[in-house]
C-alpha cells in the first residue's frame, strides 16, 4: 500500500467514524428510556420531578439533539469523550480500565484458538475423508452448534464445580481466572477457524505444484510447511482480523459469566443504564478497531503476497 | 504423514496439559479460612464517593460507612452513630447525641462537628439529599448535633439511616480519593482496593463496636446469578447476597449452608386506572377477587414470593396480618358483583359484554423483572373465568413511567421499593393521593378518596411514633377497601451463607451485608 493510498484509507476512516458515531447517538436518543431517570431510579426509589429536572440539565440533557451531539462531537475532536453519566469519570478512563481485560483474554482465546485449530485444519485436511478428518469435522460442528454462554456453564459446572480445578468468581485479571473463559471463547472460534483452515489447506493441496513436488519425492511435512501452509495463510489472516475484531469489542456474554472485568460487560451496564456518553466510547473504540484491523490486514497482504505488491494495492 | 500427524498431537496435548497444571496450581479445594471472608455480590457502583449515585448502599453494604441511625429487622429505627435524639416542642429542631468513644478507620475521634461536616458534604454534592428533608441549620457542639428544619419533618432519624448520610471525615479529603480508595467511615472495615468488579477490605483497628473477626474481606462482583450459586456451592465464596429464586433449592443441606430469606421491602402491584371500565367499584372488586395470588407465589413462583394483600409488605411492622382484604380470592363473589353492575355474556363467547361493549381491560408489563410477565399471565387467566379479556401489552422498563402520569392503561405493574427510610408515606401519597391540576402527577389513575386525603395531611404532621404506625394502617385499610390496586406479592430477598461462617444476616433494607457480626462458626 502506497502512501497517498494510506492517506485515502485514513480519510475514508474519518467520515466513516463520524458517520458511525452520528447513528449510534440518534439510535440511543430515539430509544426508550431516560438516562436520568434510569440514573436517579436505580433502586427504585421513588424521586421527585424537581431534583429528575435538576440532574437533566445539569448533565446537558435538556438541550436539543443537535446541541447535544455537537457538543460531544467538538469534545470528542478536542480528545475528550465526556463523562460517564452512570461511572461519574471520563469515558476514556473507564474504557481505559476495562481494555486491559479485554485485551488478555483476546490475546490468550486467539493464541488458544490457534493452537487448536491449526493442528486440527491441517490433520482434517491430510487425512481427508478418514476417520480422523471425521472426527475433527464432527466435533468442529458440534464446537460450532453450542451457544457459548452454555458452552461456559458447562466448563463452569464440571472443571470449576465439580472437578475443582479452576476458580468460578472472576473479578479480576488473573491467569487462573483466565483458562475456563479462554477454552469458552476457544471452542466457539476453533470450530468455526478448523473448518476455514482445512478448507484453504485442501485448496493448496489440490495445486498442481503440489502434485508436482510429491512426484519429485519431496516429504510431505515439507511441502505442509514450506508451501501449503504459506500460501492458505492469506484468506485466513481475514477471518482471523475479524475474529480478534470481535474479541477485543469485549464479549458481553462471555464476560457476564465469567464476571470478566472487560469492555463487554461494561456496554451492556452502560446500555442498561442509557450511559450514551459510555456507549459512544464504545462504538468509537469498536469502529476504529475494526477499521485499524482491516487496514493491516491489508498492509499484510501486500507483504504476504507479492502478486499485490507489484501491482499495488 | 505420521511424522506430523504426533507432532501436532503432542503439541496439543502438551499445550492443554500446561493450561490445566497452571489453573489447578491456583485453585482446588482450600482449607477453612479463618482470616478471609469472601462475599459473592452483585455490584452496581463504579466508585465508592457516598454522594454519587446510590454509591453509598454500596459503602454501607461492604461495611466500610455507618449512619447516625439503622433499620432493625422489622424496619423500626434504632440508634447506630447517635445513642439518642429528640425533637422540640415546635417540632422544627431535632437534637442528636452523637456516640461517644467512636472512631474513624484513620483514629480521628467522632464528635459532632465530625458529623455535621460530613452531613453537609452530602447535602453539597448530592441532589437527592434535599429530597429527604430541608435544612436550615446544622449546629455541633462537643457530641451534640442539632438539625434546624425547614418545616416539620417527623421522619428525620429514618431519613438519616439513608446510607446517602453515612458519615465520613471530610477532614481526610483530598489526601485520600474517597472514590477511588473508599472514604474514611466508623464502620467494621475499611477499604483497600477497589474496582467495580472486586472490592477488598480490611479491618477497621479502630472499630467501636465489638471484634473484627476477619483481617480481609474479598468482595467479587458475581453478576451472572448462577456463577455466583456455582461459586458458592463450590466454597469459592462463604456467602452469596441474592441467589436466583430458582437456585435456592441447591442449598437446602442444612449441614453445610444457612439460608436467611426474607420479604423485602419491595411490593408488586398492579395500579388499575379508575378512567375506564375498572371505575367501576364492582366490576375493580369482581376483578381483584377473581385473582387467586396464593396460586401465584406459592405455587407459580414456587414460594419465592409472599401472597399480596396490601401496599406495604409485611417485612415492616404496619400490622400486615390484621388488615383485611375484602376482595380476597373468590370466584363466585367476582361473578356475582359483575352481574350486579349489568354485564352479561350475550354472545356466548366467554366474555361479558354491557351496552354492546366487551369487558375489556389493558395490562401493560415490563419484562426486565422475570416476575412480571408470570403474574400478569395468571392475572389474564383467572380473569378470564369471569368474563374478562385482559390483554397483555409488554413495553419497555423506561417507559412505564410515562405511561403511569398520563394514565395509558387498564392495568399497570410495578415492583417497587415501598419504604427505603423505614416509612412508606410517600410510597402511599405517590400512587394514591388526589392528584389535583398535577400536583401529585405520580396517581395518573384517577383515584381519589377524600377520606384518604384526610388520612395523607394528618400523617404529614403527625410525629408520634404510634399514631404514625395507626395512620399508616388507615390509610392502607381504606386504599383495600376501594379496590385501588391490585397487590400481588411481596419477593423475597436473600443471603446464604456457608456453614463455616455465622452471623450472616439479611435485613429487608438490604444496606446492611457486611458487618462484625459474621464470623467463623465455632467448632
Amino acid at each position: 500500500m502506497k502512501g497517498k493510498e494510506l492517506v485515502h484509507r485514513l480519510m475514508q476512516m474519518l467520515i466513516t467514524l463520524f458517520g458511525v458515531s452520528l447513528l449510534t447517538f440518534s439510535l440511543m436518543y430515539l430509544s426508550p428510556g431516560d438516562p436520568v431517570e434510569m440514573l436517579l431510579e436505580v433502586a427504585d426509589t421513588i424521586v421527585s420531578e424537581e431534583t429528575i429536572a435538576e440532574t437533566r440539565a445539569q448533565l446537558g440533557l435538556d438541550k436539543p439533539f443537535h446541541v447535544q451531539y455537537f457538543r460531544w462531537f467538538a469534545g470528542v475532536l478536542q480528545g475528550d469523550m465526556g463523562m460517564s453519566y452512570s461511572a461519574k469519570m471520563p469515558v476514556a478512563d473507564r474504557l481505559w480500565q476495562s481494555l486491559p481485560g479485554t485485551m488478555v483474554l483476546a490475546a490468550s482465546a486467539t493464541v488458544t484458538m490457534l493452537l487448536i485449530s491449526l493442528p486440527c485444519g491441517i490433520l482434517s485436511a491430510v487425512y481427508r475423508n478418514r476417520p480422523l478428518d471425521y472426527l475433527i469435522r464432527g466435533i468442529s460442528f458440534l464446537g460450532v452448534s453450542m451457544p457459548s454462554f452454555w458452552v461456559g456453564l458447562i466448563l463452569l459446572y464440571v472443571l470449576g464445580l465439580k472437578l475443582r480445578l479452576f476458580p468460578i468468581a472472576g473479578g479480576e485479571v488473573s491467569f487462573d481466572r483466565m483458562v475456563l473463559p479462554t477454552l469458552t471463547l476457544a471452542i466457539a472460534m476453533a470450530a468455526k477457524y478448523t473448518r476455514q483452515v482445512r478448507t484453504a489447506v485442501l485448496e493448496e493441496l489440490g495445486q498442481e505444484y503440489i502434485t508436482g513436488a510429491r512426484i519429485r519425492g519431496f516429504p510431505m511435512h515439507k511441502i505442509l510447511w514450506r508451501h501449503v501452509l504459506p500460501n492458505a495463510c492469506l484468506p485466513l489472516i481475514t477471518l482471523l482480523g475479524l475474529q480478534i475484531g470481535w474479541l477485543l469489542g469485549g464479549v458481553a456474554v462471555i464476560e457476564m459469566v465469567f464476571s470478566w472485568p472487560g469492555l463487554g460487560k461494561m456496554a451492556v451496564h452502560a446500555i442498561e443504564m442509557r450511559d450514551y456518553p459510555l456507549v459512544q466510547g464504545f462504538v468509537l473504540w469498536i469502529a476504529v478497531l475494526y477499521m485499524g484491523i482491516n487496514l493491516l490486514v491489508d498492509i499484510s497482504y501486500t507483504y504476504l503476497d507479492p502478486r499485490l505488491k507489484k501491482g499495488g494495492c | 504423514m505420521k511424522r506430523i500427524g504426533k507432532l501436532t498431537l503432542v503439541l496439543m496435548v502438551v499445550c492443554l496439559a500446561a493450561v490445566f497444571i497452571a489453573g489447578c496450581s491456583g485453585s482446588g479445594k482450600k482449607e477453612a479460612d479463618t482470616k478471609t471472608l469472601k462475599v459473592g455480590v452483585t455490584n452496581f457502583a463504579d466508585s465508592l464517593e457516598p454522594t454519587e449515585n446510590y454509591f453509598a448502599w454500596v459503602v454501607m453494604r461492604y461495611g466500610i460507612g455507618e449512619s447516625l441511625a439503622k433499620f432493625d429487622e422489622k424496619m423500626n429505627v434504632q440508634p447506630w452513630l447517635a445513642e439518642s435524639w429528640q425533637i422540640s416542642a415546635d417540632h422544627m429542631t431535632w437534637t442528636f447525641k452523637i456516640r461517644d468513644g467512636v472512631k474513624f478507620s484513620n483514629g480521628k475521634p467522632l464528635d459532632a462537628a465530625a458529623v455535621k461536616a460530613s452531613l453537609e458534604r452530602s447535602f453539597a454534592k448530592n441532589k437527592r439529599a434535599v429530597t429527604f428533608f430541608k435544612y436550615k441549620e446544622i449546629k455541633a457542639e462537643g457530641q451534640t448535633l442539632t438539625i434546624l428544619t425547614e418545616k416539620p419533618e417527623p421522619n428525620m432519624p429514618g431519613f438519616l439511616a439513608d446510607p446517602l448520610f453515612l458519615i465520613v471525615d471530610v477532614s481526610a479529603e483530598p489526601a485520600r480519593n474517597f472514590a477511588k480508595e473508599g472514604p474514611i467511615g466508623t464502620g467494621p472495615y475499611m477499604c483497600k482496593t477497589f474496582v467495580k468488579d472486586k472490592a477488598v477490605m480490611v479491618k477497621n483497628p479502630y472499630y467501636w463496636d465489638g471484634v473484627v473477626p476477619y483481617e480481609t474481606v474479598e468482595i467479587p462482583s458475581i453478576d451472572d446469578p448462577n456463577t455466583r450459586a456455582m461459586a458458592l456451592q463450590s466454597g469459592e465464596v462463604d456467602m452469596a447476597v441474592n441467589i436466583a429464586a430458582g437456585d435456592i433449592g441447591l442449598f437446602n443441606d442444612k449441614a453445610k449452608f444457612h439460608v436467611d430469606r426474607i420479604a423485602s421491602l419491595r411490593t408488586v402491584l398492579a395500579r388499575i386506572n379508575q378512567q375506564g371500565v375498572l371505575g367501576d367499584p364492582k366490576v375493580r372488586a369482581a376483578f381483584i377477587s377473581a385473582c387467586d395470588r396464593k396460586v401465584y407465589n406459592e405455587v407459580i413462583l414456587k414460594g419465592t414470593f409472599i401472597e399480596g394483600k396490601a401496599p406495604v409488605p409485611p417485612s415492616m411492622d404496619y400490622a400486615f396480618d390484621q388488615l383485611k382484604d375484602p376482595n380476597s380470592y373468590n370466584i363466585e363473589r367476582s361473578k356475582q358483583l359483575l352481574a350486579e353492575a349489568g354485564w352479561k355474556d350475550t354472545d356466548g363467547d366467554g366474555i361479558l359484554e354491557k351496552d354492546g361493549k366487551k369487558l375489556t381491560v389493558d395490562f401493560v408489563v415490563y419484562n426486565s423483572r422475570a416476575e412480571l410477565p408470570i403474574y400478569a399471565e395468571a392475572v389474564q387467566s383467572d380473569a378470564k373465568k369471569v368474563g374478562f379479556d385482559v390483554k397483555i401489552k409488554s413495553v419497555d422498563y423506561n417507559l412505564i413511567d410515562k405511561m403511569g402520569i398520563n394514565g395509558e392503561y387498564g392495568l399497570l405493574i410495578s415492583n417497587i421499593t415501598t419504604a427505603n427510610t423505614g416509612d412508606p408515606e410517600i410510597f402511599l401519597n405517590w400512587y394514591w393521593k388526589t392528584n389535583r391540576n398535577g400536583d401529585n402527577p405520580q396517581n395518573g389513575s384517577g383515584y381519589s378518596n377524600p377520606a384518604l386525603d384526610t388520612k395523607f395531611a394528618e400523617l404529614s404532621t403527625t410525629f408520634d411514633r404510634q399514631q404514625r404506625r395507626q395512620l399508616i394502617i388507615d390509610c392502607q385499610q381504606i386504599i383495600m377497601n376501594d379496590g385501588a390496586a391490585l397487590f400481588l406479592g411481596y419477593p423475597e430477598t436473600n443471603i446464604i451463607s456457608s456453614t463455616s461462617i455465622e452471623g450472616a444476616q439479611m435485613y429487608p433494607s438490604d444496606y446492611y451485608w457486611l458487618t462484625n457480626k459474621i464470623k467463623p462458626a465455632k467448632k
